[in-house]
């Protein structure tokens, strides 16, 4: 087993937050990963891109994936690495506060959450990446919450430590946003 | 190589982290550095980790700097060890070549921005007759076992050594396992300057020239230069190190290094897969490059590509050694980022997979 995602969006919305979250919670649960980051100089406003893969043996995938098999779209194009590299069946989530679910359409299994809006209503308006995380991971049985929580938290440099607290919330909210039909959608 | 016993547990690191990490398991005890992208991680995770184990890291001025006081440090004893990307490397060559020939080992990084740095570590630019045992590690766990590779190799041969990286292995994160490797035991270090003998009249001497004191005279330039050559032709008989796959049966042999052989290999097995008698060769030491093996593995084969990205230079010694060299074709090139910090849009592995099919289809 080895799973892909494709994490899309701009600086400043925790894409690298969430691709480290992911790849450590998974390797604290016993998992192989690997995760690589591009990112330019903009820490603010650009594009921010992160991959990371998950198997339960070696991972064979290379660092620069020719194919994923799952992605998660934080900004309002959808355009670029996504659409050219993610499988025709793949799994697609997409903050569908910010990017129009219309403009995703394709064979693939696409999940919409309205994320930006739903952090603003937990009052966790920094963490919606976060809360997309929560989801994906439900969806796909990568890493349960306890491991997030403690990977996230781990990851976080002392001046944000305050900041645990509101971002579990975000897990969490996520992870509760997820329908059994989404769930079905998913395992098929 | 083998791994001893008891494995390791598994810990998601960062490649800079990683390859810290293992010089400091090979008791690396001395570090020196300057910042350069994608080098600055190692740097940072040294001067985080070495204090903690006893050891220092010295932030300097500059990599001529950094290179030399690590000589001073290695010819002490210490295992020590210093690094930056190809254009800081370029500053430390006289100390390099010096390190050669006044038989210091060091253990120099070249977390390279590209794949433009090989004649740089294949050939050198100081003077005299001396060359680097440079491994090139295809991804983190594979660099994790050449740190220490490295630190051994350099001390068994009293050579300095190169490690080269790239911004792939640098800043991807992966699954490690920090394992000893199981090398064997080597002589004490009876050369080093430890002081030990001071004030006695037979104190030691590291030089390259080898001319000795009044009351010990050395053997001189000319003999200690001849040992030295036959030092390198020793190593270069005995520790080439390549890997090949699919090759026996080959029409068609690609041949790539580091970080750019992992994705040719990827693309080779694809391509074997969907039934094409393709294999691959990944030299792993640039020097000693591994020419018989190269002239084994492409026995027979119609094509031969070499990909790269640089303008082409691993070629130069794939021409010295393919069984034919009329079947060599260069099927890479210079690829950078836009922020010259990176590799550019060539090393993908679609990129690759259409330039070998495209070769594929030219009358070999």
């Amino acid at each position: 087993m080895e799973r892909s995602v494709l994490m899309v969006g701009i600086g400043g919305q925790g894409i690298q937050l969430i691709g480290k979250t992911l790849a450590l919670a998974a390797t604290e649960s016993g998992l192989n990963a690997m995760l690589a980051a591009d990112y330019g100089g903009e820490m603010r406003g650009g594009t921010s891109q992160a991959t990371a893969v998950v198997g339960d043996g070696p991972i064979r995938a290379l660092p620069i994936l020719p194919r994923t098999d799952s992605a998660i779209v934080m900004h309002d194009k959808f355009s670029g690495a996504v659409p050219e590299r993610l499988d025709a069946d793949g799994f697609l989530m997409l903050n569908s506060s910010i990017v129009d679910p219309a403009k995703a359409e394709g064979d693939h299994t696409l999940v919409s959450l309205p994320a930006t809006d739903m952090a603003r209503e937990i009052d966790a308006p920094q963490a919606a990446g976060l809360l997309m995380l929560g989801a994906f991971c439900r969806l796909t049985g990568i890493a349960d919450h306890d491991h997030l929580v403690a990977a996230m938290t781990s990851l976080l440099p002392p001046y944000r430590a305050q900041h645990a607290e509101t971002n579990s919330r975000a897990l969490a909210a996520g992870a509760a946003a997820v329908s059994e039909r989404d769930l079905a959608a998913v395992s098929v | 190589m083998s791994a001893v016993a008891q494995p390791a547990k598994l810990e998601l690191l960062e490649g800079t982290t990683a390859i810290a990490r293992a010089a400091i398991l090979s008791d690396c005890r001395f570090f020196t550095g300057y910042p350069m992208s994608p080098f600055t991680g190692l740097l940072e995770s040294m001067s985080d980790l070495m204090p903690k184990s006893g050891g220092s890291c010295v932030n300097v001025e500059s990599e001529i700097e950094g290179v030399n006081m690590t000589l001073g440090a290695a010819a002490t004893g210490a295992r020590a060890a210093t690094g930056s990307c190809g254009q800081g490397v370029a500053l430390m060559q006289e100390a390099i070549a010096e390190a050669s020939l006044n038989e210091t080992p060091i253990v120099i990084f070249n977390m390279a921005r590209n794949q433009q740095d090989y004649f740089q570590c294949t050939r050198g630019g100081g003077w005299g007759d001396y060359r680097t045992l440079t491994l090139a590690p295809k991804d983190v766990p594979e660099a994790v076992e050449h740190t220490q590779l490295l630190f051994h190799l350099a001390d068994k041969y009293r050579v300095p050594t190169i490690l080269y990286g790239d911004p792939l292995i640098a800043q991807t994160r992966v699954g490690v396992r920090l394992q000893p490797l199981d090398l064997p035991a080597l002589p004490p270090k009876d050369w080093a300057l430890d002081g030990s003998l001071g004030g006695t009249g037979r104190s030691r001497q590291i030089w390259t020239w080898a001319l000795g004191k009044r009351n010990a005279p050395g053997p001189g330039p000319d003999r200690h230069w001849q040992e030295l050559a036959e030092k390198f032709e020793s190593m270069a008989a005995s520790e080439q190190r390549w890997e090949a796959q699919h090759v026996d049966d080959a029409e068609t042999v690609v041949v790539a290094f580091g970080s750019a052989g992992k994705f040719t290999e990827y693309v080779v097995d694809e391509l074997r897969e969907e039934g094409h008698q393709i294999g691959h060769f990944r030299p792993i030491t640039l020097w000693p490059f591994p020419g018989e093996a190269l002239a084994e593995a492409t026995r027979g084969a119609r094509r031969v590509l070499v990909f790269e990205l640089n303008a082409g230079q691993m070629i130069e010694d794939v021409r010295q050694f393919a069984d034919d060299r009329k079947a060599i074709r260069a099927i890479g090139g210079i690829s950078s980022a836009d922020s010259g910090l990176s590799f550019g849009p060539l090393l993908d592995a679609p990129e690759i997979r259409g330039r070998i099919i495209a070769a594929l289809k030219e009358e070999a």
